[in-house]
């Protein structure tokens, strides 16, 4: 039955007031800001004198893609974003595979398994930082103890290993956020395909293969869309963990352009940067969702 | 000196300290020295004072309140600490969001920066109330922080670091006598160490991308006779010398010696090297002396400081020393008076600049004649066993300082702060003992970025 002309009006006038504080705060805090920092990037801003700004045209985006830490920034971010999404998703699914299992107090590990996602990153890397210790920390001395290693590990003071310590804090602080989201979608997933596979002969790994993997295909293209977009441009762990060290060995693009607006007292450049990394993950996700198929398929 | 005579005297000092402290409240004990009229303010509010790490600030803050209480009852100063790795940003984010601190005591080159940037208010005003003629021999008044004949910083202390040795292991070796030593001999010794003292590296430096490694190498850098810039000639980047690639040379022969991990390490784990025994050797300010006394008594017993190894052709022995003061953000401040009358304030007192020094002793030296031969100083119990040390930290050294923001003591160079918040010298540094670059490539790469930094400053040096 249709309403009536005034109670549709009375709805969307409720519907717009609880949208509203959404669209105010999306306004301030997100529109504004990326509208403010294409505006920036092409005005020589000097930080401590904020009111002398001068029009720059393309200089700063000319500085940025002169800069050779701005390219090794680049390949740094790629490198870390690929490997981190990789091994998200593929440790991300095996955990939802398991947490499907209809097991007495799996709803216990369920709830366990969002603690890292929940607890404040500067807790986190601070933590890390700790258990890293290479004359303190738990981890050398757990690996010591088992006799895995017989010298200490320089976890955060190599740039090898300090790129595979940021690549493992943000695989555990975001591999449940896939696996939350695979769960739910494997609880959809309806029984009796794998009944019928069943019948036909089908192993685990063939039910696996052609029944759960392509049902899982629109959410993992999500959620990996997301979670690259995500994991590219983050700042606070690696800034909290190694400072983009040692040397500038992993620096990623927002750590790089932090360091042209705070050190390089260059808001221009760092805006730049910001601008040149939206741009990029713009075109990288419609890239992505079209390989995909996703409109089509949904 | 044993373990329970320390404590004995520890207690002793920290007893007079009180009554010391009671004694000036009670406005009784000692004078001011250069009497000025106070004028009254009506006030209120919290003034924010920015300051490093560590006790001094926040004893130079009691004092300032001290002031307020007399003459600004509305008004109570308050100490923000700002760590050393993160102070630039800080500075920075705050002055961009028009909401500096009332009052900053910071490091050298960066209150250079800021003065220099014309963001800092005179003091010439403060000075003349201090008292002209009281810095203590061998400083000037610049080495603080004057530009274009006007004073922007007032003293707070100096700050040298030295070479810190075990002189226990040092003498168990036969190495010598570290007042002695050049390049050559520091090598050795801390090769000899690290070869014969188990779990011990020979010298601990910072390497690390950080303000720690900058003042570090700047050192040797001056030692060897080079710098970053020449003030004499608009200051025109001399970073690409030999000297530097000498510098980073030593660096890089000293690496095998010092703690693994140096490549990351900043203030803090230099310190921890020294103070637990990791590390028989480091350059240092005189921090952890006070850090050792509370943990490590035997280690404290045995920690010694001397000027720097000679340079063995220029025979410089330079340091890295920070002529820290007390400067006013003269914009969004509406607190200036205030501050100027408690920063002369305290520092006409006897008893607060006294009390500033003993509060880290031998980390911050102090700066005025009087202050300097006020028996009250030697009262510390430091003096019962390292008198010699607190001597070179306070005196000797400063006929060895140096900074990045002014080097070799040859002309005051606002652009070092900037230099310092790209962290230059150490990424230098690193791409020597991280990436293997050749030294010579490494020197070029830092002329280069010190040349941007000189391109788009340039307006600060003329």
């Amino acid at each position: 039955m249709q309403k009536p002309a005034h109670w549709r009006s009375a709805d969307n006038r409720i519907g717009l007031a609880f949208i509203a504080p959404f669209v105010v705060a999306a306004l301030v805090f997100m529109v504004y800001p990326v509208l403010e920092s294409v505006r920036m990037a092409f005005y020589y801003i000097d930080p401590l004198n904020p009111d002398a700004q001068r029009f720059a045209g393309l200089a700063n985006f000319e500085t940025v893609l002169r800069d050779p830490l701005f390219w090794s920034s680049m390949g740094n971010a790629a490198y870390w974003t690929f490997t981190s999404i990789v091994l998200q998703t593929v440790i991300g699914v095996g955990l939802a595979l398991l947490l499907h299992l209809p097991l007495r107090g799996i709803s216990i590990f369920r709830g366990l398994l969002l603690f890292p996602y929940i607890v404040p990153t500067v807790v986190i890397a601070l933590c890390w930082q700790w258990m890293l210790n290479p004359e303190i920390g738990i981890v050398n001395q757990v690996l010591r103890g088992a006799g895995l290693i017989d010298a200490n590990i320089y976890w955060l003071a190599t740039p090898d290993m300090a790129m595979l310590s940021t690549i493992m804090l943000n695989v555990w602080k975001y591999t449940p956020f896939v696996t939350i989201c695979v769960l739910a979608r494997l609880q959809t997933v309806p029984t009796e395909l794998y009944d019928a596979a069943r019948v036909d002969g089908a192993g685990v790994l063939r039910r696996f293969t052609d029944i759960t993997l392509p049902q899982l295909a629109e959410v993992l293209a999500v959620v990996v869309v997301f979670r690259t977009i995500w994991t590219f441009n983050k700042f606070e762990e690696i800034y909290l963990l190694t400072r983009g060290g040692p040397g500038t060995s992993t620096y990623n693009l927002a750590i790089y352009s932090f360091e042209q607006s705070i050190a390089n007292l260059r808001m221009g450049a760092g805006a730049a940067t910001g601008v040149i990394m939206m741009a990029m993950l713009f075109l990288g996700s419609i890239l992505y969702i079209r390989l995909f198929r996703f409109q089509e398929d949904a | 000196m044993d373990d329970n005579n320390a404590g004995r005297s520890r207690r002793k000092f920290l007893e007079d300290l009180s009554l010391l402290a009671g004694g000036a409240a009670a406005g009784t004990l000692v004078p001011a020295l250069p009497a000025f009229a106070q004028t009254k303010s009506s006030a209120s509010g919290t003034v924010r004072v920015w300051g490093e790490p560590g006790p001094y600030g926040g004893v130079a803050v009691d004092g300032m309140n001290e002031w307020a209480a007399k003459f600004a009852p509305g008004l109570k100063f308050q100490i923000e600490s700002l760590s050393w790795d993160s102070v630039y940003v800080k500075l920075m984010t705050d002055l961009a969001a028009r909401r500096p601190a009332n009052c900053i005591s910071v490091e050298s080159p960066i209150a250079m920066q800021l003065m220099a940037q014309g963001l800092l208010e005179p003091l010439d005003d403060v000075v003349a109330k201090v008292g002209k003629n009281r810095l203590i021999d061998g400083a000037k008044w610049e080495y603080w922080g004057a530009w274009k004949g006007k004073q922007y910083v007032l003293p707070a202390h100096h700050q040298p670091h030295l070479l810190i040795v075990r002189q226990d292991i040092v003498n168990e070796l036969g190495l010598g006598d570290p007042d002695k030593w050049d390049w050559n001999d520091l090598l050795k010794a801390a090769q000899t160490i690290t070869e014969k003292k188990k779990d011990m590296a020979g010298i601990s430096l910072a390497l690390g991308r950080n303000l720690c490694t900058d003042y570090h190498f700047a050192a040797l850098l001056h030692s060897a006779g080079g710098r970053m810039f020449d003030p004499s000639k608009q200051f025109e980047v001399v970073f690409d010398s030999p000297a530097t690639v000498e510098a980073l040379e030593y660096v890089k022969a000293l690496l095998p010696y010092m703690p693994k991990g140096a490549v990351g390490n900043s203030f803090l784990e230099v310190v921890d090297s020294i103070a637990t025994g990791k590390a028989a050797m480091a350059f240092y300010w005189g921090r952890p002396y006070g850090r050792v006394w509370d943990e490590n008594k035997e280690i404290f017993k045995n920690l010694e400081s001397y000027n720097h190894a000679r340079h063995p052709k220029t025979g410089n022995r330079s340091n890295w020393n920070d002529f820290q003061g007390w400067c006013i953000p003269k914009a969004n401040n509406p607190y200036i008076k205030e501050v100027k009358a408690a920063l002369a304030y305290y520092q006409t007192s006897k008893v607060w600049p006294v009390r500033y020094c003993h509060s880290l002793v031998p980390n911050v030296s102090p700066v005025y004649k009087d202050v300097a031969a006020d028996p009250a100083l030697q009262t510390h119990p430091f003096y019962e066993t390292k008198k010699r040390t607190i001597n070179t930290y306070y005196v000797d050294s400063l006929k060895h300082s140096s900074s990045t923001a002014n080097e070799l003591l040859a002309g005051v160079n606002p652009l070092a702060g900037i230099v310092h918040g790209r962290a230059i010298l150490a990424q230098t540094v690193q791409k020597v003992v991280i990436d293997n670059m050749k030294p010579a490539d490494a020197a070029k790469w830092g002329a280069k970025e010190l040349e941007s930094v000189r391109k788009e400053h340039f307006s600060l040096v003329i």
